[in-house]
């Protein structure tokens, strides 16, 4: 901000409240004014403390009590991040009396090999802490080695020592330091700087998943990776020949060792991380090592550059320490089998992968999280050959246009203007440039932490839905010059056409709308009482989902009698292919409207049987608790959801207990036959190649459910027909009292997408 | 807020072992912090606020609600001994440039007076005075393992909205709480945050100098530095407003 600006600025500050010195306040003011732009003119000024107490306390005495001077600008967020000097929770800074400012260690000096190799295991330590997501300023820059080199006083090639007073002549104490411990310091500093590049480079969240901030200090920008390989390379030569302990030097060479393999891998693009998990042989050497505690110390937060105080921070054993590096590696490289050659050729094999990859346990880090994005994105390209335009158009080709010229690749070649295939490729693009952003997305935010995917996805609805409206007018001018299939209408008279892009992307909005209904359980954003209406919406969401399926299918069918069958056996595979996919789509969707369906049963008896009530709510008011609960979905223009009284107009609650637990049974039945369709699906046709192994554990969970939710409701039943209610209408019968119900909560289900309540019988 | 668990002083207890539970008769009297900028309450809610959390907030934050919202600021005082029992702090302002909407921004009741209802009282005081100044929505984060915050709230009539990951400083990871009052809340149109949910072509979050990334507080920042900029480029603002 230029000078004159801020002193400008600074003139302008107003006053709240009375003020009857207002000559006072002026002149402190304009003075104020003057001062800034004294010190701003001084050629930016040098280190050094000044005494301003009289100053200040003067100035302070022209205001009265409960007289505010505040910057229009001054925010929450501005107030948030103040800090009282001198008060030791806010003010990093604080020196208690009788305490230090500095810590009072020589990190030039000398160490046994012990103690070195307990400093270099307490960095690998403090790394996978940071890995975790917690500041630099707390782990690594705790290290007073790493401050030393890390210093803005220090320079290249960033030595311990400062000047000229090199030590020519080391003992070999001071050469574990200068030349081990320093390397390594090196390597692994050079190692953050690499992660915090792939990490800020892709998409994360500030805070949540990381916190990348340096605390005004660099990370050795003059030394690049290859000179920390170097170093390390001559440190391990000096250990060769150095007079000291076997075991000792076969420990530290294996620390050296880890350290140079770790930041090799990080700057090669084709490197196999299992080597740096096999060096989980470190742990038998820690116990070698040799506590040095002051060579760390908190009081470095004192001469760091932050605007927040010090967080809580959690302790990890070395043991756990080990197993946060095993599961990164164990992470990194199933992320580039999730993403291999074969995957990336079909978009949704990919999708499934990165689903795969987001519900390992445990979860991923962000590091893991960034590598995967890194892979996928950073450059124009999928992998080899498959383009961003060319998943995406084969995504199109194999949900709506299997076998049609509209999305074959050659169509995009085609040069000469007046032919319909060139203007429709156009057309085509144009629409795919519109969706591309959030058709990506659907890819992006699956790497993100669990609830930003919820939260991502509810905006998506919303776009998705404004892509809708496009994709109709595209459609209608695709239509125009090169007439769809026309087929009879599904539900009542007249024709209908495919509209595929339109299809296309009302299958992605649904999707994404059931998405977040079962992320919503996931993260237990629903209350006992809400899980009746929302399995009634997602079983709402996945029925129609499963109606546009069959809309494609039959499309798909009347393409393929088009087909000259003496001409191109790649539309015939390319259409066959689809078709078995698009069954499978088929029976998830049927599977999750069925579920879905005996769980809203469930659900909802329970509530009218009194079972479970929500509490009495005075501030409530039914269509409001509804406009909050159903928020992302209320703008949708197309298919707009059905309304609360259309929810409630859909209640059971006529039915005896009987009948609709016999409903509940006969419904889990039929979803346990899709499951069994799906256990016969192979890799190809369900599109999961390289997901085999979730697959199955999925449907497994998912079978599970089943049973759970068969046997909840015969209790339900059991309960009911002791106390003789099993045949009157429930909305007349009352089991509070009888029946106590418990959610179990996320972490604790068979799948946590599904929510299954727990139905035990009170005690008399 | 971000930051702490605001709402740690109905939490659990802390790391000492809480004084032990006032078991006698009282007599809690309610009344609003009012338009007194520099009231002689300040001090002890503060002492109250801060007693549970890990890190204090600086005097400019209670300001920045009591000065504004003075009258959305409710205590209970033990009035035998007039000593401050619980305390709630709130702000009434448009959300983005559309609904007006309440915020509850700290609620804390002392260890000894928890489980008698103090808190649900203070807080249907601030609903009732925000409905009275025409709100919209009450909106409010406290963490997912609050259980007794959580019964407040969502007893009154409360939704969870959103899960917000590791939202405060400690770690923890919080709920957003909503409760609509009047009708077409959502299809009252809304300025977007300045800064996006973060998707796009592979640009990370932009860090916030280690601030947690807050909607609300994002927003403000940005209005704020917005601001800042028109006055570089030479308009004069007047700040006084006249």
């Amino acid at each position: 901000m230029p000078e004159d600006d801020l002193a400008d600025e600074a003139s302008h500050l107003t006053i709240d409240g009375d003020n009857p010195n207002g000559d006072d306040i002026g002149f402190a003011a304009k003075r104020l004014a003057h001062e800034a732009r004294k010190t701003l003119s001084s050629g930016g000024g040098s280190r050094g403390i000044r005494d301003v107490t009289q100053e200040f306390a003067a100035a302070a005495k022209l205001l009265q009590p409960g007289q505010l001077v505040k910057d229009e600008y001054f925010t929450l967020f501005e107030a948030v991040g103040a800090l009282e000097i001198m008060d030791p929770k806010m003010d990093s800074g604080y020196v208690p009396p009788g305490d230090t400012l500095e810590p009072d260690f020589d990190v030039c000096k000398g160490l046994p090999a012990e103690q070195v190799l307990w400093i270099m295991d307490e960095l690998l330590r403090l790394t996978a802490v940071w890995h975790d997501g917690y500041p630099l300023s707390q782990t690594i820059f705790t290290s007073l080695h790493v401050d030393r080199l890390l210093s803005p006083d220090n320079r290249p090639p960033y030595h311990l020592f400062y000047g000229d007073t090199a030590l020519l002549v080391m003992t070999t104490e001071q050469r574990l330091v200068h030349i081990v411990l320093r390397a390594y310091c090196i390597a692994l500093v050079k190692s953050c700087a690499l992660v915090l590049h792939t990490i800020q480079s892709q998409n994360f969240y500030e805070e949540e998943d990381f916190v990348t901030h340096l605390f005004g200090r660099e990370l050795l920008p003059s030394t690049g990776a290859n000179d920390a390989v170097k170093l390390i390379d001559e440190a391990v030569k000096f250990l060769d020949g150095a007079d000291v302990d076997k075991v000792m030097r076969t420990a530290l060479l294996e620390r050296l060792q880890f350290a140079r393999t770790y930041i090799s891998l990080l700057v090669s693009d084709s490197a196999d991380w299992n080597t740096l998990a096999a060096m989980g042989r470190s742990a038998e050497t820690h116990k070698l090592a040799q506590p040095i505690l002051e060579a760390f110390s908190d009081k470095v937060q004192r001469q760091l550059a932050t605007s927040t105080p010090p967080r809580p921070m959690i302790i990890i054993s070395w043991d756990e320490a080990l197993e946060r590096w095993k599961a990164i590696c164990a992470d990194i490289v199933e992320a580039d089998r999730l993403t291999c050659f074969d995957v990336c050729q079909s978009p949704h094999a990919l999708h499934r992968a990165i689903w795969a990859f987001a519900y390992r346990e445990p979860q991923p880090n962000t590091f893991a999280r960034a590598y995967l994005q890194t892979i996928l994105f950073a450059s124009e390209q999928i992998t080899e050959g498959m383009a961003f335009f060319d998943l995406m158009l084969t995504d199109m080709r194999d949900l709506v246009l299997a076998g049609d010229v509209l999305v074959d690749p050659h169509s995009f070649l085609v040069e000469i203007p007046s032919d319909p295939r060139h203007k429709c490729s156009r057309i085509v693009e144009t629409f795919m440039d519109k969706a591309f952003d959030e058709y990506m997305n659907l890819y992006r935010m699956v790497c993100q932490n669990r609830c930003r995917i919820r939260r991502t996805f509810t905006q998506s609805v919303a776009i998705f839905d404004s892509l809708e409206t496009e994709a109709m007018r595209t459609d209608a001018e695709l239509d125009g010059i090169t007439p769809g299939i026309v087929l009879a209408g599904e539900d009542g008279p007249g024709n209908v056409t495919l509209t595929p892009l339109t299809s296309w992307v009302k299958y992605y909005k649904l999707q994404t709308m059931a998405w977040t209904i079962q992320l919503g359980f996931e993260t237990d954003i629903y209350l006992p009482h809400e899980l009746s209406m929302m399995y009634w919406y997602l079983m709402v969401f996945a029925r129609r989902e499963r109606k546009l399926l069959e809309h494609i299918e039959r499309f798909l069918a009347a393409r393929q009698k088009t087909f000259v069958s003496s001409r191109d056996a790649r539309q015939d595979d390319e259409a066959a292919a689809s078709q078995e996919w698009l069954a499978v789509l088929h029976k998830q969707a049927d599977f999750t409207a069925l579920l879905s369906s005996a769980l809203w049963q469930v659900s909802e008896l329970l509530m009218t049987l009194c079972i479970l009530q929500p509490a009495k709510r005075d501030y409530a008011q039914e269509q409001l608790l509804y406009d909050v609960r159903m928020k992302s979905y209320l703008g949708i223009a197309h298919d707009p959801i059905p309304t609360l009284e259309e929810y409630k107009s859909a209640t059971q609650s006529d039915r005896s207990i009987e009948d609709t637990c016999n409903n509940i049974n006969g419904t889990i039945a039929d979803a346990k036959s899709c499951l069994a369709y799906m256990k016969k699906t192979t890799p190809e046709q369900g599109k999961y190649i390289g997901t085999g192994e979730q697959w199955k554990r999925e449907i497994k969970q998912l079978e599970t459910t089943c049973v759970a939710v068969a046997v909840q409701t015969s209790q339900l039943r059991r309960v009911a027909d002791k106390h003789g209610k099993l045949l009157g209408a429930p909305r007349d019968q009352s089991l509070k009292g009888a029946v106590e119900v418990s959610i179990p909560p996320a972490g604790s289900r068979y799948h946590d997408w599904w929510v299954v309540p727990q139905i035990r019988e009170k005690k008399t | 807020m971000s930051g702490t668990s605001k709402n740690a002083a109905i939490d659990g207890p802390s790391e000492n072992a809480p004084p032990p539970k006032f078991n006698g008769e009282l007599n809690v009297h309610y009344i609003s912090y009012g338009s007194e900028k520099e009231s002689s309450y300040l001090p002890a809610i503060r002492q109250l606020i801060s007693k549970d959390l890990s890190e204090p907030y600086s005097i400019y934050v209670y300001r920045y609600f009591l000065y504004q919202w003075g009258d959305l600021c409710f205590m209970a005082l033990d009035e035998d001994r007039n000593a401050l029992l619980g305390v709630i702090v709130c702000k009434l302002e448009p959300h983005r440039g559309g609904p007006l909407r309440g915020y509850i921004a700290m609620l804390a009741t002392r260890s000894e007076y928890r489980g008698r209802g103090i808190a649900t009282k203070l807080v249907r005081l601030a609903v009732e005075k925000m409905i009275e100044k025409d709100a919209d929505e009450i909106a409010l984060e406290t963490e997912v393992t609050n259980t007794p915050s959580l019964r407040i709230y969502e007893n009154l009539g409360f939704l969870r909205t959103k899960r917000l990951h590791r939202y405060y400083l400690n770690g923890s990871t919080a709920f957003r709480l909503l409760l609509y009052l009047k009708p077409g809340i959502p299809f009252k149109p809304t300025f977007p945050p300045e800064f996006p949910a973060g998707y796009g072509e592979g640009h990370g979050q932009i860090s916030q100098d280690g601030q947690g990334s807050v909607d609300e507080q994002q927003v403000e920042r940005q209005v704020a530095r917005m601001g800042i900029e028109e006055d570089v480029y030479g308009e004069r603002f007047d700040v006084t407003g006249q």
